[in-house]
């Protein structure tokens, strides 16, 4: 596998490698049909699939009904929320299950410091030590990733969506998305949370309403979708910086509002981020497509003219060809790059795989709705890092945080992984 | 991502309506069985001589109730070309599917006049009774009788509900105990003189619906009872006729709770909390005279009402939006048709209808929606000799009227043909026959909040059909067989699709499917002495194949999901004087339900239902058994039905 070679190439000038075994190792979690009980994992191994059914095959039982998003909370342990099944499913990077829990219903996405793991619910109840709490709007809960309990939870905006852990607090962006349905209106805030009290320390409004689906991190930088309301207000892109609203920045100064949709978003393994989507109207039944790389430090400076479109190699192209293009993803250890078609959500998807340079890799049939990715260490990157033989430290070797993002401005006092080693920045 | 747990609660009403199908099937066919007796028109003079061309099959009379049967989608699984899709349990919605043209080309009919809904265009049949009825039948493309309305020329199928005329007076009373906490009664009075016949029937069903279930495969063992499935309905309807007039009133007022999919849970803490609330009226009369031999005119007239409130608002509700959203419809129509017979062997059809449709609803980003739909008709049909012909020529207009802000569709005006050839040697008839129809998007369909797409062109069947049917009688003995091989085009269907690029969904036109098909029905009635003995039998073979996008290897010429290839039916029935034993069984194939794993399928099923009826003087009685061997099996992934159950019912008339 020529692609195999030439990433092993690129270790070995940072670390002399114990045993290599796998290196491209990728978990996606396939939605399925919403009722039909049918998310699936899909295990993706150096150009291989493993199995489109991955947790069934280790469990022997089913994953549930519209898995959500995927992360890691430390070198031993994933958390995946599963939304309509109402459940927080633990597992082991072997995708052995460890725990799961139902306090959390509605559950949303995730964010994790390595000790606990935040999620994101749009419910209004939360079973905290065996004691049901209610909220009337939503709210973000702590999850003790040793006991897998509930050990804390905080009210934040109605439908609260993305969540990121930066310098101990999280950025929760608030959808208000039921607005179409119920009393009240679309949110158009961050709420900013004091990770370890749990208490909001400050609201930032961004102007822009329904700022839901995906949200990426790049050290300070977020990158999150509005998808607007379909109908008076356009889809639109804000890059938030976390640094300046923690500095107590005016709002104005903490985000940037993008003319672009990023309904599917990833960091990439500089910094940039990957935005694909589309601002549609009913209306006009008409869509605006957009393909866009951002630089968060650039957009911030110069807004919409921070934006390039400079995929690399035939990542473009091939895109645009899909008929219904469903998750971006690049891998923080190796720069190999991902996305998914769902097609017609009856039939399984497919993901595509490409080089770090853009060269098209291969295309991989999945399941239905396959949208959430994790990148898995490569074999012998951090595993036993005692065992490891640095050959050279060296110091500009690119730093990630402990969910595997690149980073590259990292905070001080924060635990980052450098050379295979954490290390306290 | 997580686009359906956000959005799809939203629109579930619309998108499972359209994506989801289900099977079952059975026959039987008496053409024009009992036509004769009841109507006595020009219309009926005619048919007694004729052999029909239309294809029909029909249940009627003691076969219709000796079925084991709650609603008449009990009844119409047994005929073939048939699917039902039912989300299990009495309160599930159930509608029905003709040789795979989909729910909304299925036009649904009571004594001449159509039932709609503008707001989605299908019909639960799980709200009619099977009790006041005298037939059910069901007509591919056209039913063919010399005095139709145009709107009856509008649909794909047709079934036709006939409400019985009563010849006597009497007062009954009838209770039933059924499994899952199921309890019904029901009160018919009824008159007959001086030409004037009608009734009052009213019926009260509560059932709790907590039928258990078990899902067993290699991944799981989910064993558990069926939670906020129970049903309370209340329906009165009162008839009144004369020779050519008929008149039908229609009260129908349901609460039913709305279960979800089983889905992983870690316990029963967290279960569908929607709830749905139903009421139903229509008020109907139709007039048809006759002068002299040459001409027949019929008018007919309705006024509906529905309302409807779904409601997700409770705290128990953690994971949808918590809404409690109002529906109102008002629909009235008029329509006028002529027959007229120049000669002995031609006669020719003129009609007009005209529907005014209103919609409110208290959703979001939404105004009252007005249509007008406005149908004529010309009608020929050649009756010489052996040969029959029949050919019509349809014009549809549609208008919508709303202050929405995405404005309304652009009116919509197309003609469709229809053509039907037949000849007929002693006791076979061949014939033939081709039907182009749409449907017109529905009002959801085109101004649903945050689903509706305006730009919607109708959805286009064309229909090929060859057949042949034998009947037989002779004192005793009376066999009918009847065969039609089929083809079936669909195109621009409307779905519900995910919009690229965003969180969305909108209804688009996206699909065509190609349909091959075979049904057959056979039966056969012995008769001697005091014994009674019919056999009907009914088998499909179907092969749809989705030809939506020539690229798509997954997809292209494979079959549609939720389609079985083969399915059929076999009823038996055994009378004896005052005894009646019935015995179903229904086989239903193998459905696919996604084209991602060959797992994603619905596994076969074979229903076998049993019912045992007595009467001495004025008491009847009848024990049900259905689904005798507790089949475990489901029309919709993860919507379990109901397995073995039984009904009691004891009836009592002055």
């Amino acid at each position: 596998m020529n692609h195999k070679f030439k990433m092993l190439t690129a270790m070995l000038s940072i670390i002399v490698p114990v045993v290599s075994e796998a290196q491209e190792r990728i978990i996606l979690l396939n939605e399925g049909n919403w009722q039909a009980d049918n998310g699936k994992i899909t295990y993706f191994e150096d150009g291989k699939i493993v199995s489109n059914q991955w947790f069934r095959d280790v469990n022997g039982y089913k994953l549930g009904d519209t898995p959500n998003d995927i992360i890691a909370v430390n070198d031993n342990l994933i958390a995946i929320a599963i939304n309509w099944s109402n459940i927080v499913q633990f597992i082991t990077p072997d995708g052995k299950a460890v725990a799961a829990t139902e306090d959390v219903p509605n559950n949303r996405k995730l964010a994790s410091d390595g000790d606990n793991v935040y999620i994101s619910s749009y419910g209004h109840e939360c079973g905290i030590d065996g004691k049901y709490v209610e909220f009337t709007k939503g709210y973000v809960a702590k999850i003790d990733a040793t006991t897998f309990k509930v050990t804390a939870a905080c009210e934040v905006g109605y439908e609260p969506e993305g969540i990121a852990y930066y310098d101990g607090h999280l950025f929760v962006a608030n959808t208000g998305g039921y607005a179409f349905q119920e009393d009240h209106e679309y949110e158009t805030t961050v709420s900013i949370i004091d990770a370890s009290t749990m208490t909001v320390t400050r609201t930032v409004d961004t102007g822009q309403i329904n700022l839901y689906g995906k949200m990426s991190q790049s050290g300070k930088y977020l990158c999150i979708n509005s998808p607007g309301d379909y109908y008076d207000v356009q889809a639109a892109t804000i890059i938030f910086d976390c640094e300046a609203a923690l500095g107590g920045k005016p709002d104005d100064e903490c985000f940037t509002k993008l003319e672009y949709a990023a309904t599917y978003n990833c960091v990439t393994d500089n910094g940039d981020f990957y935005a694909i989507g589309s601002r549609y109207s009913y209306y006009t039944g008409q869509y605006e497509f957009n393909y866009i790389v951002i630089d968060p430090a650039a957009a911030m400076e110069y807004g919409d003219a921070g934006v390039r479109d400079d995929f690399p190699g035939t990542v473009l192209s091939d895109i645009k060809k899909m008929s219904m293009p469903y998750g971006i993803y690049v891998n923080p250890y190796t720069g190999y790059i991902y996305a998914t078609d769902a097609a017609s959500f009856a039939e399984g998807g497919t993901l595509y795989q490409w080089s770090p340079e853009g060269k098209l890799l291969g295309k991989f049939g999945v399941y239905i709705n396959p949208a959430h990715f994790l990148a898995l260490k490569p074999d012998g990157y951090t595993g036993g890092v005692d065992d490891v033989v640095i050959d050279q430290p060296d110091t500009d070797s690119p730093i990630y945080n402990l969910q595997g993002i690149r980073i590259t401005n990292p905070a001080p006092g924060q635990i980052y992984i450098q050379n295979g080693r954490k290390f306290k920045y | 991502m997580g686009t359906p747990s956000l959005r799809l609660p939203a629109i579930i009403g619309v998108a499972l309506y359209i994506a989801l199908q289900a099977h079952k099937v059975y026959a039987d066919s008496i053409p024009e069985s009992a036509d004769s007796v009841i109507h006595f028109t020009k219309e009926v003079e005619v048919s007694a001589k004729r052999r029909p061309i239309a294809t029909v099959q029909e249940l009627s009379g003691p076969e219709l109730q000796s079925l084991s049967t709650t609603s008449i989608a009990d009844a119409l699984k047994y005929f073939a070309g048939v699917q039902i899709k039912d989300y299990g349990g009495l309160g599930g919605l159930k509608t029905i599917n003709v040789r795979s043209l989909g729910a909304q080309h299925v036009g649904v009919y009571i004594d001449g006049i159509r039932i709609t809904n503008a707001q989605n265009g299908t019909v639960d049949l799980g709200k009619y009774s099977l009790s006041t009825l005298e037939s059910v039948s069901l007509y591919n493309a056209n039913k063919l009788d010399a005095c139709q309305s145009a709107s009856e020329y509008a649909s794909g199928a047709t079934v036709y509900m006939r409400t019985r005329r009563p010849d006597s007076d009497s007062l009954s009373l009838t209770g039933r105990i059924g499994s899952f906490h199921t309890y019904m009664g029901r009160v018919n009075a009824q008159f007959s003189r001086k030409g004037w016949c009608g009734f009052i029937d009213g019926e009260y069903l509560n059932s709790k619906g907590d039928y258990p279930f078990r899902y067993k495969s290699e991944y799981e063992d989910t064993v558990g009872k069926r939670k906020n499935s129970d049903i309370e309905y209340g329906r009165v309807e009162a008839a009144l006729f004369k020779n050519g007039f008929s008149s039908h009133l229609y009260y129908y007022q349901s609460e039913r709770g709305c279960p979800g999919g089983i889905v992983r849970r870690l316990s029963d803490k967290y279960t569908n909390v929607g709830r749905e609330w139903d009421t139903d009226l229509f008020a109907q009369a139709s007039y048809q005279q006759s002068f002299g031999e040459k001409f027949t005119i019929k008018a007919n007239s309705k006024y509906a009402y529905e309302y409807l409130r779904y409601c997700t608002d409770y705290p128990e509700n953690q994971n949808t939006a918590r809404v409690n959203n109002h529906y109102y419809q008002h629909d009235a129509y008029l329509a006028l048709s002529g027959a007229y017979f120049p000669t002995e062997w031609l006669s020719i059809n003129i009609g007009y209808d005209a529907r005014m449709s209103w919609l409110d609803a208290d959703l979001k980003v939404f105004h009252p929606v007005r249509r007008v739909d406005q149908k004529a008709v010309a009608a020929g049909q050649i009756n010489y000799r052996s040969i029959r012909l029949a050919a019509s020529i349809l014009y549809q207009h549609y208008k919508d009227h709303t202050r929405l802000k995405v404005g309304a569709a652009d009116p919509l005006s197309r003609f469709t043909p229809a053509v039907s050839v037949g000849y007929t040697f002693k006791d076979l008839t061949l014939k033939a026959w081709y039907k182009s129809i749409f449907r017109a998007p529905t009002l959801n369909d085109l101004y649903y909040t945050q689903v509706g797409n305006r730009n919607l062109k109708p959805e286009y069947t064309r229909q090929f059909d060859i057949g042949a049917e034998y009947n037989y009688s002779s004192p005793g003995w009376m066999a009918s067989v009847q065969a039609d091989v089929y083809v079936n085009h669909i195109d621009d269907r409307i779905v519900c699709l995910p919009l690229k690029g965003t969180y969305t969904w909108s209804m688009m036109n996206y699909g065509e499917t190609y349909c091959r098909g075979l049904n057959m029905t056979a039966s056969g009635r012995y008769m001697t002495g005091p014994w009674n003995f019919s056999l009907l039998t009914s088998l499909t073979w179907q092969r749809d194949l989705n030809r939506t996008d020539p690229d798509n290897e997954t997809t292209y010429n494979k079959p549609i999901c939720y389609s079985p290839t083969l399915s059929f039916g076999i009823t038996a029935i055994a009378a004896w004087r005052n005894y009646s034993l019935t015995v179903s069984e229904l086989h239903v194939g193998e459905r696919m339900w996604s084209y991602a794993d060959p797992e994603d399928v619905l596994t076969p099923y074979n229903n076998v239902d049993i019912k045992l009826s007595a009467s001495w003087r004025r008491l009847l009685a009848s024990l049900e058994v259905n689904d005798l061997f507790d089949v475990q099996y489901e029309h919709i992934p993860r919507y379990p039905m109901p397995g073995r159950n039984f009904r009691l019912t004891l009836s009592f008339t002055i």
